[in-house]
Order: structure tokens, then C-alpha cells, then sequence
């Protein structure tokens, strides 16, 4: 059976302070998995060390403690390099370059035997066509993440691992990333989706996770995170008007009930009430900022 | 070996395009230039002052460029965080070290190969014999140059830029010296300083500008011989620095 695209047990990464004599658990015993096709929304507030995992899924850092394994192989395995896709939180790539030259650097860096056309066709995809062979220098902050998907995309990874990858994209951009990334699932690949922006996580992402203070403090499927369990919506309809709804208690929900029923009401749906995935995170973090 | 030689183009480019290398080349024809005005003194011998100058002169500059393209590199990948999706997908920390270390050796040897040409033909102008030893000993010189870039590297792993420079110079100096100048630094200890100098590179083979100046055959073999000697240590050197460079969290 293959192995998940992504396993986190026990993980644990501490830094030491200034002069050495302490240190402090940036992240603390944090273990879920990434499913084949899925979309995992990693959320936290800053310092909640989210950055720090994906540090350590990548092997750029070396966990303190636990474990990641990527198909079940060690982060930094060429077996793993060569199915992944990473886009970097603010991506400062050498700005001596331009995107077609580090497409071409990358593909050669990664044995891909790609042509010119087909670079072309992934920088047109991200928005990137008629820069091709401009100078990042000169290219917004959003831009830069655009060369930055590019290169994720090239190889058609397997996992994409993504930090972040909105940040400073206006709204049309943002809408075209998350196009890209459900396409990216239609294909088949896994997605683990770092991200400050709530509403796309709750647009795109099939289960997420949250992190508080370097512990998980919530994870499951949006639809479960987001569904309370004490309060629920009841909408009925009295004769031939317009329907209306009530929202109730779970400790009173059957009353209600059998009260409009007594009442000549028909019921039409009783359905449990759902929470913005804000909601779901304020209440996680304890209030923490975003 | 093909990601390692596309990021070694990668990072010549990128030289090239920082410019870096044109202000070495500008430094280059300052010294070449500076060379030149020795018949204008009048001295005896101006052959052999030209040719120790000159040899003396790529000698200080292989330490320079070292200095110059490669106690930057790392640390502005880390500051610049260009490192991290580097290393994150395409390249190994190995491959990276080696993709940046060869971009800057080819800089190393073009910037000698033109010196040591310049020189030559400062030499024909003024009516010497160019030594037939004179480019196997700028030969000799690259190597040492291509040992101080490892040199370079590996501290660039655990210093800053500012701490490098005199840390590779201080390496430089004491990796002439003798082993009885070497006891002389700390006499209360010789047992000491005698063992640590065993341990230390011994650059003073490198060096043989004085022979040629004065017209001394030097044999083959021993070209042969430094050559290796520096070619060994310099891998060692850059062993060292990828094992501290694995051992590095990439925060």
C-alpha cells in the first residue's frame, strides 16, 4: 500500500536562545498526515510555528524530536526532492534572472527533460507570459510568487507544499492560485496549504489543522471543524408562506420540535449550525491574532 | 553531476552579472599596471623584480579572490533566504556547496590566467624571457587559491563576512611559516605548536617565485606533488565545510 504523501509523529523542534544557556520549543509534539489528493489547511497565529514545520518537512531543519517522513522516505531523499513542489513564504530568488532562465536552471538542476514550449506554457499559466525574459528585479512582490509557483509546478509534483503562497496577491491573483491549486488536486496531487487568509482556506482546503503556541490544538475536516455540536437550525414553513428558521440549543432541540409541530408547523430541515473557520480558529487559539 | 554544473553556471552568471568579476578585472590591470612602471625606476635585474612582483602580486590576489567571490555567497543566500527553495527541492546541501564553490573557482582561475598573461606580456614589452616555469607556477598559485576559496567556505558556514576575511588571512599567514617560526609564536609550548603545525597546510609549496626569478629549474615532479598536495587538502577543506554545513539548521 503506498505510504501517506506526508507523516508527521511527535514533532518537536526547539531553538536555543542568545547565548545558548536555554532554549525554547518553537514546535511541540505536533503529529497529523496528508492524504493522497488531499487539500490540508495548516493555520496558526504568528510564532505558532508553522513556518518551523514546514522547515523541518523540507529538511532544512532537523527535528528536535519525532519524525517526518514523505512517502514514508526521509525529507531529504532525491526520492522525495523529485516529487515535491515547494512555494516559499516572500520567495527572494537571485533577481539576476529571469523567470525562463531559472525555469531552465531548474529543469537542468532537476534532470527534467523539458522544453522550451512547455516552460513557456507553465509561465503562462501563472500569469508570467510576457515576462519570460524580464529581469526579476524589477518584479512586484506578487510576481515573485508567481516564478515561485512556476517553479513548484514544473516538475507536476506529487506534493505541493506551499507557505503562505497569497500573501501580497490581490484578489484576482489570489483567485487565479487557488485555481491552480484545485487543478493541481484534479491532476492528483496532495497539497499542504500554509495559510493567514481564513476564507481560502475555507474555500479550497478539505481538512485543516491548527496550531497554537507550537502545539496542535484542532484538526479535522472543515466540515466537522466548522459544525457545532450544541446549537442547531430548524426551518419550518407555516401553510403556504415562506419558510422560516429558528435556531435552538441541542438541549432543547427536541422541544422546539414538537413544539412547532403542535403549533400546525411542518418541519422542513433540522441541521446543525455552522461556524465561520474563523470562529473555529479564535476559539482554538484562544483569541490569538491571525 | 549535471545539477552541479548548472549551479555552478548559475552561480558564474550571477557573477557576472553582479559585476563583480569586472571589478576584479579593473584590480587586475591596477596591479598589471602598477608592474609595468617598474623599468621606469632604473633598477638592475627589472626582469627579475618584474617577475617577483608579479608572481608575488597573483599570490596576494589569489588570497583576495577567494576573499572577494566567496565570503558573501553563503551568507547572502541565508540573508536572502535564496537558499531555501534551493535546497528545499532541486539540490542536495552537497550539491549546492560544490555548485557554488566550482562558479567561483572558474572566476578564481580566469581572473589568475589573465594576470599571469598580463604579466607575460608586460615581460615581452620590456625585452625578458618570459620563464618556461611561469605558468605552472601561476598553476600552483590557483591551486592555493582554489584551497582558500574551500577555505572561504567552510568558514562562511559558521562566521559572518567580517570575521572570515581576517580568520582566511590569518590561515594564510601562519600556513608560510616554518616550524621553528612557528614555536617562536608560543616557545612555552614547542611539543604544541609542532603538532599543530603538522596539522595546518603547509602553503609555503605553493610559492616558488623566488626560484624562477632567479632562472632555478624546478622539476616536474614537484609541480606535480604540490599540485596534488593542495588538490587533497582542498577537497578535505570542503569536506569539512559540507559536514558543518549538514550539520547547520537552514532557520
Amino acid at each position: 500500500m503506498e505510504k501517506f504523501p506526508l507523516q508527521v509523529n511527535e514533532l518537536e523542534k526547539s531553538f536555543r536562545k542568545k547565548l545558548g544557556l536555554s532554549s525554547f520549543k518553537a514546535v511541540d509534539s505536533i503529529s497529523f498526515q496528508l492524504s493522497h489528493g488531499e487539500i490540508l489547511g495548516f493555520l496558526g497565529p504568528n510564532g505558532a510555528g508553522k513556518t518551523t514545520t514546514i522547515k523541518c518537512i523540507l529538511g532544512l531543519l532537523k527535528p528536535s524530536n519525532g519524525k517526518v517522513t514523505l512517502w514514508g522516505l526521509h525529507p531529504a531523499s532525491l526520492q522525495v526532492r523529485k516529487r515535491i513542489g515547494y512555494v516559499p513564504e516572500n520567495p527572494d530568488y537571485d533577481d539576476t534572472f529571469t523567470p525562463l532562465e531559472f525555469m531552465q536552471m531548474f529543469s537542468s538542476m532537476r534532470r527534467l527533460d523539458m522544453s522550451r514550449e512547455r516552460m513557456l506554457a507553465i509561465l503562462d499559466r501563472v500569469g508570467l507570459a510576457k515576462w519570460e525574459n524580464v529581469r526579476i528585479r524589477s518584479f512586484s512582490k506578487g510576481m515573485r510568487q508567481r516564478v515561485s509557483l512556476a517553479l513548484a509546478l514544473q516538475s507536476e509534483p506529487e506534493l505541493l507544499i506551499m507557505d503562505e503562497p497569497t500573501v501580497g496577491l490581490d484578489p484576482a491573483a489570489r483567485k487565479e492560485f487557488r485555481d491552480i491549486i484545485l487543478a493541481e488536486r484534479q491532476r492528483g496531487a496532495s497539497v499542504f496549504f500554509s495559510s493567514h487568509l481564513l476564507s481560502e482556506v475555507e474555500t479550497i482546503c478539505d481538512r485543516a489543522v491548527i496550531l497554537s503556541k507550537g502545539k496542535k490544538v484542532v484538526e479535522g475536516r472543515l466540515d466537522d471543524l466548522m459544525r457545532t455540536e450544541d446549537h442547531y437550525r430548524i426551518i419550518y414553513r407555516v401553510s403556504d408562506d415562506e419558510p422560516e428558521e429558528l435556531e435552538v440549543e441541542a438541549a432543547g432541540l427536541q422541544k422546539s420540535i414538537d413544539d412547532l409541530r403542535g403549533q400546525g408547523y411542518s418541519i422542513i430541515s433540522v441541521n446543525p449550525l455552522y461556524r465561520s473557520l474563523e470562529e473555529v480558529f479564535l476559539s482554538a487559539t484562544g483569541g490569538g491574532g491571525i | 553531476m549535471k545539477p552541479v554544473m548548472t549551479f555552478a553556471l548559475m552561480t558564474l552568471r550571477n557573477l557576472l552579472r553582479r559585476r563583480t568579476i569586472w571589478g576584479i578585472s579593473i584590480v587586475i590591470l591596477i596591479a598589471l599596471f602598477g608592474i609595468g612602471q617598474i623599468p621606469g625606476f632604473g633598477v638592475s635585474n627589472e626582469g627579475r623584480f618584474i617577475l617577483d612582483f608579479g608572481l608575488f602580486g597573483l599570490e596576494i590576489g589569489a588570497l583576495l579572490l577567494a576573499i572577494g567571490l566567496a565570503s558573501n555567497i553563503y551568507p547572502r543566500d541565508r540573508e536572502q533566504k535564496t537558499v531555501m527553495p534551493i535546497i528545499a527541492v532541486p539540490l542536495s546541501r552537497s550539491q549546492y556547496l560544490m555548485g557554488r564553490f566550482v562558479g567561483a573557482a572558474i572566476v578564481e582561475a580566469a581572473a589568475m590566467l589573465v594576470g599571469c598573461i598580463g604579466l607575460m606580456i608586460i615581460l615581452i614589452m620590456n625585452g625578458h624571457a618570459v620563464p618556461a616555469d611561469m605558468l605552472p607556477a601561476t598553476g600552483l598559485l590557483l591551486v592555493e587559491g582554489w584551497f582558500l576559496l574551500a577555505v572561504v567556505f567552510f568558514f562562511s558556514f559558521w562566521t559572518s563576512p567580517p570575521l572570515n576575511a581576517p580568520l582566511t588571512t590569518l590561515l594564510f599567514i601562519v600556513s608560510q611559516m616554518s616550524v621553528s617560526g612557528f614555536i617562536k609564536l608560543f616557545p612555552q609550548a614547542p611539543g604544541l605548536m609542532r603538532t599543530l603545525r603538522l596539522f595546518l597546510p603547509h602553503m609555503d609549496v605553493f610559492h616558488i617565485k623566488d626560484p624562477i626569478a632567479h632562472g632555478m629549474d624546478i622539476p616536474g615532479l614537484y609541480f606535480f606533488l604540490a599540485a596534488l598536495y593542495g588538490l587533497a587538502y582542498m577537497a578535505f577543506m570542503l569536506s569539512v565545510a559540507l559536514a558543518v554545513f549538514r550539520s547547520r539548521d537552514l532557520k
